[in-house]
């Protein structure tokens, strides 16, 4: 009943203009760049084949950059998932107790990534109240939380899980909702004790939720800036905590080998869109309809 | 055993609340004693720090705060007007191209920002809107119109075509048609889009940090980021600062709590 063309052009075209100019159009631009040498402060600019491709593989910034990345992305998919269900199980009960926590868990969720960056770069300080406390408890040389090297990453792994977990408890107590309680009673005559009830009928069913949190949790761990760049901005030492993302835009801003950095951009959507694709497939594998 | 999981509860809230606790209580504690004892509570509180966000010299937190709700609320309704409306052809044309199309914004819902920054400022720059909030706001829109016709395309294929049919029977013009009758029956997709892109845009720091530049203003997220620095001695400011930026989401998100968790809700059941 709509006339194609007009409908398309009067509805369609203005949010698909938009997208063109802001998301694909910059996608192509990008992939340009990535095969010059382009630097606005050195002109002018040569086209390089894919030159910066190989050098980004031998680059150990950009291979220390890859491997921090994976790190922060597997524990960012893993805690807050696992964590984010045991405390859905904890509250899925009615009462005013288990409403106020779940606003408590949801509330960092709804916080800017500056301030939770800002709060947890207090608390983790070297003289600040968790080492104060740890000191207190007896502990001689607490850890040095975020100037440690070899800790400090695993730092904003935990300040990341912290802001996550809202969101995976508030989506698996939706999903845990939608089981219905006569299968559970139904399980439970035949016999099934709480952990095989559990097993071998919530689980299942909760497939979407677990999809929906694994997706989420995937794409936005993969691209963590904000708190590397407040917290850590990329140390201590030699890229401790610099992420891909932070690489991204340290190279193509603050060093202006525009280049080069386009080339880890294009580098890092080919990751996501994969391994977004490949876990998608994976999980919705898995999910059954009642 | 009836008062385990309470407990158990209780206690695991507790600890998950520690960082919140730590906020509460500073905002309204003397600056010197935050170094101090930053657990302790504040007695006597003091509403210092704040006042002292609110009558900075150079309007900090005021300009910060305009520029944020000019940002986010322009961005949000061309959104929700330009992505209701590509939602709708979307689910009423039901052909290949549309198919592909759909799978090409779908595929926009993972492309982290940082790949597309840098042609970005130069498009911007070309554009004369670099440095600029309309620039922002054209980038917001364009990133994430996905998201919007993601959700709405779904709504409005539980909205029965006969209606439409029918009020055009009837004379109506097919804008008409959309504004008058198919809109306003989208309104829990509306509050979930306005709510999702509200809080998100709000809380966004790498784009206002990088479309407007060091020198053009700052949004609430960049200014609390370049006043940590100037802070530095002044912990009691942090604070209050970041309690004044958070306040707005925080009403938000209690007004519209119901709306928020069906947003999330139904996104999980429907898969």
């Amino acid at each position: 009943m709509w006339p194609k063309v007009w409908h398309f052009l009067s509805f369609g075209a203005p949010g698909v203009l938009i997208y063109v100019c802001f998301v694909l159009a910059p996608i192509v631009i990008s992939f340009w760049y990535s095969l010059t040498n382009y630097n606005p402060f050195n002109p002018p600019i040569s086209y390089v084949g894919w030159e910066n491709y190989f050098l980004l593989f031998q680059d150990k910034e950009f291979l220390t950059a890859l491997k921090v990345t994976s790190i922060l992305t597997v524990i960012v998919v893993v805690v807050p998932n696992a964590l984010g269900l045991g405390v859905a199980l904890l509250l899925d009960r009615p009462g005013w107790l288990y409403n106020a926590l779940r606003s408590v868990f949801f509330t960092p969720v709804i916080l800017s990534s500056v301030v939770v960056s800002i709060i947890w770069s207090r608390l983790l300080d070297n003289e600040g109240p968790l080492n104060t406390f740890l000191r207190f408890l007896g502990v001689e040389n607490p850890p040095g939380w975020l100037s440690d090297p070899d800790v400090a990453l695993y730092s904003l792994a935990s300040i990341v899980c912290w802001q996550m977990l809202g969101f995976c408890v508030v989506v698996y107590l939706a999903g845990l909702q939608g089981v219905p309680q006569e299968l559970l009673e139904a399980a439970q005559i035949d016999g099934a004790g709480p952990v095989r009830r559990f097993r071998a009928v919530t689980w299942p069913l909760l497939a979407p939720s677990l999809t929906i949190n694994t997706v989420v949790l995937l794409i936005s761990a993969f691209k963590t800036y904000d708190y590397v760049k407040v917290i850590t901005n990329g140390g201590p030492g030699a890229g401790a905590t610099a992420t891909i993302a932070f690489n991204v835009l340290a190279t193509g801003f603050d060093a202006n080998h525009v280049g080069y950095a386009s080339a880890m951009a294009i580098v890092m959507l080919l990751i996501v869109a994969v391994v977004t694709a490949v876990v998608l497939k994976l999980l919705q594998r898995r999910e059954v309809d009642l | 055993m009836r008062w385990v999981r309470p407990s158990v509860a209780l206690v695991v809230g507790a600890i998950f609340f520690v960082p919140l606790y730590l906020v509460l209580v500073n905002v309204f504690k003397q600056g010197g004693k935050i170094a101090s004892s930053p657990a302790t509570l504040p007695v006597p509180p003091t509403l210092d720090n704040v006042v002292s966000v609110l009558t900075r010299p150079d309007q900090l937190f005021w300009v910060s705060l305009t520029n944020s709700i000019v940002v986010t609320v322009l961005s949000v309704i061309v959104l929700i007007v330009l992505s209701a409306m590509l939602g709708h052809y979307l689910a009423r044309t039901r052909r290949t191209w549309t198919r592909v199309l759909t799978l090409v914004l779908l595929a926009g819902l993972m492309i982290p920002p940082q790949v597309i920054l840098i042609p970005i400022s130069d498009v911007l720059r070309i554009a004369g809107l670099m440095a600029t909030l309309q620039g922002l706001v054209l980038f917001n829109v364009g990133y994430y119109v996905p998201f919007g016709v993601f959700v709405f395309t779904g709504f409005i294929r539980g909205v029965p075509v006969e209606l439409e049919e029918a009020a055009v029977l009837d004379g109506a013009s097919r804008s008409q048609v959309f504004w008058r009758i198919v809109f306003p029956l989208l309104r829990p997709a509306t509050a979930s889009v306005m709510i999702f892109l509200g809080v998100w845009i709000w809380n966004d720091f790498i784009d206002p940090l990088i479309i407007l530049g060091p020198s053009q203003g700052t949004t609430i997220t960049t200014g609390i980021y370049r006043s940590i620095g100037q802070y530095q001695a002044d912990l009691g400011s942090v604070f209050a600062l970041m309690a004044l930026a958070t306040l707005p989401v925080l009403i938000f998100y209690l007004a519209l709590q119901k709306q928020f968790v069906k947003g999330l809700t139904g996104g999980a059941t429907k898969g």
